[in-house]
């Protein structure tokens, strides 16, 4: 009798490793050609030289000098993956910080539709139409935020035009266009908290910042984690926005390449402009590794906490 | 926060005489209401509207369908390898985008008997001046199948187990059980996807530069930009960027209902 | 079967072939150009009448002249045309007519992109163009296409500006533009500039290369050696023409917000401009264009030198139908009009996009060249220098162009960016020379 209802079990498991598996088969069809040959194709250009005029299979091998020479030679790469970093850690942590301050407002209060709005619109806007509007906003002479600003006599500023500045205003544009999305992700994730912890903490006689740093903060872990991993993985590929407003779409001073360039775009320009695509190749793969060590980076940090594994 | 749109749309209803003033002028004197009229002479903004919807909704839908399949595969039934090809699905969102334009260029160019391409996919254009070259690419999302798998974790065991015992088969159990159950969570799903689409620029770029007639909105937008170049057209620029811009807005304003409910069921909490 | 519905099958099948029959004799033929707005739909008066054609009403004559000819304009950002053209070329779809920049002309030609012209079509190129566009349309040896635009540079003013500040003339000697630039520029409170004296080209790496190099040949300075094996900026020519250009940022003149594109709204005084912004300035000055804008030759260093680049136009050597394609470039770029003595291409240019049509008998006879504006740039061709047309070109400029701007922003001294720039560009070299 227990025979037969082990065999039974094991037939079940197997069906459902089976049909487990047909479920997937969608996926693993999909990788196999949108995923694996792309990969694999690029990986060989980046150790060829071509410049997209030839056949690729007729492209001259070079080895890895491609990534010598990203990692050795070329300033230009190393000044961009440094203003990449910057781009990323600052629009990710300070939107983080922005998103989990407003959600805690809304999670408060009554009129949250309409504010809801308001924040999710930049979202749906896309990045190109972003770009140019705040172009328009940027403008050092009569643009709008120029203009507030001297309204409380504070002086304008150069922004788009000024080498110093005009990275950190795409960055203002960056935040201001997904502090909406993360918002709505952390009242979703402080909605699932249960009220009765904070009942419970308020008895001990427990107050706001209490409640906030022992019971809201431990249990959004998982949350910001989640925000975290795929903010950065998104802000290290930034592109659209970037290309927009520094050279894409306004008619302002130029800066030099070097005060806004992110990887993205050296990619974009080795590739289409300078006709290097097996160095743009091999760029992307370098920027795949940097993407993968923060990852494995902020998993480790965030893992403790007895959160299930994301 | 609104101040961007606030101006925005009082800019595109300047006319041509106030839209070169230097200072700028922020509130037009009267209302040139007509500019988006002539817009839409000039311009087909509404053949760009329809390529996206297109797009978006096909890739939206098969998206939900393989994400939801994965999702509960990964969630729910066991097999050997499972934990290991999720993380390697969500390992799949680390590489850059830009590994994958020029191959899938090539594969889409390629494939047999379509496009005027023989068996060997060779003397034609393949998929690459049809909606297919836009849909294709995006059909499965690490993205969502990773949040389908959070969700249906949550969903009890007991409920799947009893209908195994009463003899349903997977694919049963996943059509009357499962789907409904996650239907916020594809809401959401389905939202996120949508306007993630919506919004890309790179590829649609590459791909419609050379087929004008399936170009999408945003790379309408950019070639709005060099239509409307001179100085006194930016009103006309400006309006078809409104245009390009409310409709969405105005849609998530309406389904705003299923998605907060859908984000607050997703189990993200843990 | 049915009488009826035998002979409408019938009837269908002929109407069909027929029809169908028309419709793929057709022949499309698929020409990307980076022309927009009006240089494309032609230019209007405040009635609605066309003025001035633009590139489609020309297509659409030829189209009806030849009903079985389709030719499809797509209008392609110049920033991303090289991009559309490699792109196309992957897909094995390239398109059948170029407009291209003879710089973009090298790698392409290298890689067989481009189809070898006709043998009448270089006899004409030769014989009845000028010198410096043969030359900007010749890679290898060999001539390419129909040269459809030079392009040089000169000073463009505000005469209105100018006057106000007392100034009858525009400066001769770039010592002069120096002392009157930061005469004309005003400020606001703040210390912001609200008119600039003078304002530099940029935006892509043309801009900022071509008055550089102007500057740097005036100052008897050298771009490459003869053999284009290396980089000659950093000479002491060339940092004194860099340095030239910082003078104006050093006395007020200019700082590095400033835009030329503001010039039609009267905050700019005077810009280092090409031919094609002729058209962009008439349309936004209006009734004051003939008040406000003058031209004058570059303000020199020590000779009279101003960088000329060529367009011309071309078939792609993937083309199903280079024929045609051809036929429609001699209709559009040979072809003598008799009331005109002038070839429709040459009217494009010269009446609308307002370039300079580089056909001898273009610039014999086009009125409009007479004209306030481009007639300067046509004497001042006689000054021009062609540049050179080397691989990775844009590359090469790009990183003149970064380091140029650098040196306006203050990041580093004249002498440090152009000796970064030689390194980087030699390196360059080294790979094709």
């Amino acid at each position: 009798m227990v025979k037969k209802q082990v065999r039974r079990r094991k037939r079940r498991k197997s069906k459902q490793a089976l049909i487990g598996y047909l479920f997937l088969s969608p996926v693993f069809l999909f990788y196999s050609i949108f995923l694996v040959f792309p990969i694999s194709f690029s990986l060989y250009l980046s150790f060829h030289r071509w410049n997209m005029l030839t056949p690729p299979l007729k492209a001259r091998y070079v080895a890895v000098k491609h990534f010598t020479y990203l990692l050795v030679q070329d300033e230009t790469f190393l000044i961009v993956l440094k203003n990449t970093l910057f781009y990323a850690l600052g629009t990710v942590f300070i939107g983080m910080i922005l998103a989990l301050i407003v959600a805690l407002a809304f999670s408060r209060t009554k009129y949250s539709s309409i504010w809801r709005f308001v924040y999710f619109a930049p979202v749906v806007t896309p990045p190109v139409a972003i770009g140019m509007i705040w172009g328009y906003l940027y403008r050092p002479t009569d643009g709008l935020i120029n203009t507030v600003l001297r309204w409380f006599h504070l002086p304008g500023q150069q922004w788009l035009s000024s080498p110093a500045q005009a990275l950190p205003s795409i960055m203002i544009t960056g935040i201001w266009a997904g502090v909406g999305f993360t918002m709505l992700i952390f009242i979703a994730g402080l909605k699932g908290i249960p009220e009765m912890y904070y009942d419970a903490a308020r008895i001990d006689g427990a107050n706001f910042w209490q409640g906030f740093w022992h019971i809201t903060l431990p249990l959004l872990k998982p949350t910001i984690l989640f925000v975290l991993v795929t903010g950065m993985i998104g802000a290290w590929q930034v592109f659209d926005l970037v290309f927009m407003m520094s050279s894409g779409g306004i008619d302002t001073g130029v800066v030099p390449f070097e005060s806004v360039g992110v990887v993205a775009l050296h990619m974009y320009q080795t590739a289409f402009r300078y006709m290097r695509m097996g160095r743009a190749s091999a760029m992307a793969f370098i920027l795949f590794l940097v993407v993968l060590a923060f990852t494995l980076i902020e998993l480790r940090v965030l893992h403790r906490g007895g959160v299930e594994s994301y | 926060m609104f101040l961007p749109f606030l101006w925005l749309i009082l800019a595109s209803l300047q006319s041509e005489r106030e839209i070169m003033l230097r200072p700028m002028v922020f509130i037009p004197e009267v209302f040139q209401w007509q500019n988006y009229v002539i817009l839409f002479k000039k311009y087909p903004l509404d053949k760009y509207y329809f390529n996206s919807f297109l797009v978006n909704s096909s890739i939206t839908g098969v998206v939900l369908l393989t994400s939801s399949l994965a999702g509960y595969s990964l969630g729910k039934l066991s097999f050997p390898g499972r934990e290991l090809i999720f993380k390697g699905i969500l390992a799949t969102m680390m590489f850059p985008v830009f590994l994958f334009l020029i191959p899938v260029y090539y594969l889409l160019k390629r494939v047999p008997l379509v496009g005027g391409n023989d068996i060997w996919g060779l003397g034609g254009v393949g998929f690459l001046h049809s909606y297919p070259a836009l849909i294709l690419p995006f059909v499965v999302n690490a993205w969502g199948i990773f949040l389908m798998r959070q969700f249906i974790i949550g969903i009890p065991n007991e409920l799947l187990d009893a209908a195994r015992i009463d003899g349903c088969s997977e694919f049963r159990i996943y059509g009357n059980i499962i789907l409904p159950l996650t239907r916020p969570a594809l809401a959401t799903l389905g939202i996120f996807i949508f306007i993630q689409q919506w919004n890309s620029f790179l590829w649609p770029l590459i791909i419609t530069t050379s087929a004008p007639k399936i170009m999408t909105l945003p790379v309408g937008l950019q070639l709005l930009r060099v239509a409307f170049a001179s100085a006194r057209n930016q009103h006309y620029f400006l309006a078809g960027l409104v245009v390009g811009i409310v409709p969405m807005v105005i849609l998530f304003l309406v389904l705003q209902r299923y998605y907060i409910k859908g984000i607050v069921m997703t189990g993200l909490k843990g | 079967m049915n009488k009826k519905i035998k002979w409408s099958l019938i009837g269908t099948l002929l109407f069909s072939l027929v029809f169908g029959g028309i419709a793929i004799a057709q022949t499309k033929l698929v020409f990307p150009v980076h022309w927009t707005d009006y240089q494309l739909e032609g230019m209007y008066d405040e009635e609605e009448n066309l003025v001035e054609k633009g590139l489609k009403q020309y297509v659409e004559e030829y189209m009806r002249l030849n009903p079985d000819i389709e030719i499809e304009i797509q209008s392609v950002a110049f920033e991303q045309y090289l991009q559309k053209i490699l792109v196309a070329h992957m897909s094995g779809m390239s398109p059948d007519i170029f407009q291209i920049y003879a710089l973009w002309g090298v790698s392409l030609v290298d890689s067989g992109v481009l189809d070898v012209p006709p043998a009448d079509v270089i006899e004409d190129v030769r014989a009845n163009y000028t010198p410096s566009a043969v030359i900007g349309t010749t890679i290898d040896g060999q001539i390419w296409g129909f040269p459809t635009e030079v392009d040089n540079y000169a000073l463009v003013y505000n005469k209105e500006l100018l006057g106000e500040a007392g100034f009858t003339e525009p400066p001769a000697t770039w010592a002069e533009l120096v002392e009157m630039a930061p005469k004309l520029t005003k400020y606001d409170a703040e210390g912001n500039i609200t008119q600039y004296g003078f304002a530099f080209l940029s935006g892509w790496e043309s801009a900022v290369v071509h008055p550089f190099l102007s500057l740097l040949w005036s100052n008897g300075g050298e771009f490459l050696s003869e053999d284009y094996k290396e980089c000659l900026v950093n000479s002491e020519e060339g940092i004194g023409a860099l340095e030239a250009e910082l003078e104006l940022f050093r006395k007020g003149g200019t700082d590095a917000a400033g835009s030329v594109w503001e010039f039609p709204n009267g905050t700019v005084a005077m810009m280092i401009m090409a031919p094609w912004y002729e058209s962009s300035l008439k349309v936004g000055l209006q009734e004051k264009y003939e008040d406000v804008v003058g031209v004058a030759p570059i303000p020199i260093l020590k000779e009279k030198v101003n960088a000329q680049y060529t367009w011309f136009a071309c078939v792609g050597s993937g083309s199903k139908h280079k024929e045609e394609a051809w036929d429609f470039l001699r209709w559009f770029c040979s072809e003598v009009q008799p009331a005109t003595n002038t070839t429709r291409q040459g009217d494009l240019m010269a009446g609308n996009v307002g370039a300079l049509p580089p056909r001898k008998i273009d610039m014999e006879n086009q009125e409009t060249l007479g004209d306030l504006y481009t007639q300067t740039f046509i004497e001042e061709l006689e000054y021009a220098r062609s540049e050179p047309n080397i691989f990775q070109g844009a590359e090469i400029k790009i990183i003149l162009m970064n380091e140029i701007v650098k040196t306006w922003n203050a990041q580093k001294t004249a002498k440090q960016a152009l000796d970064d720039a030689v390194k980087q560009i030699n390196e360059i070299l080294a790979e094709f020379y």
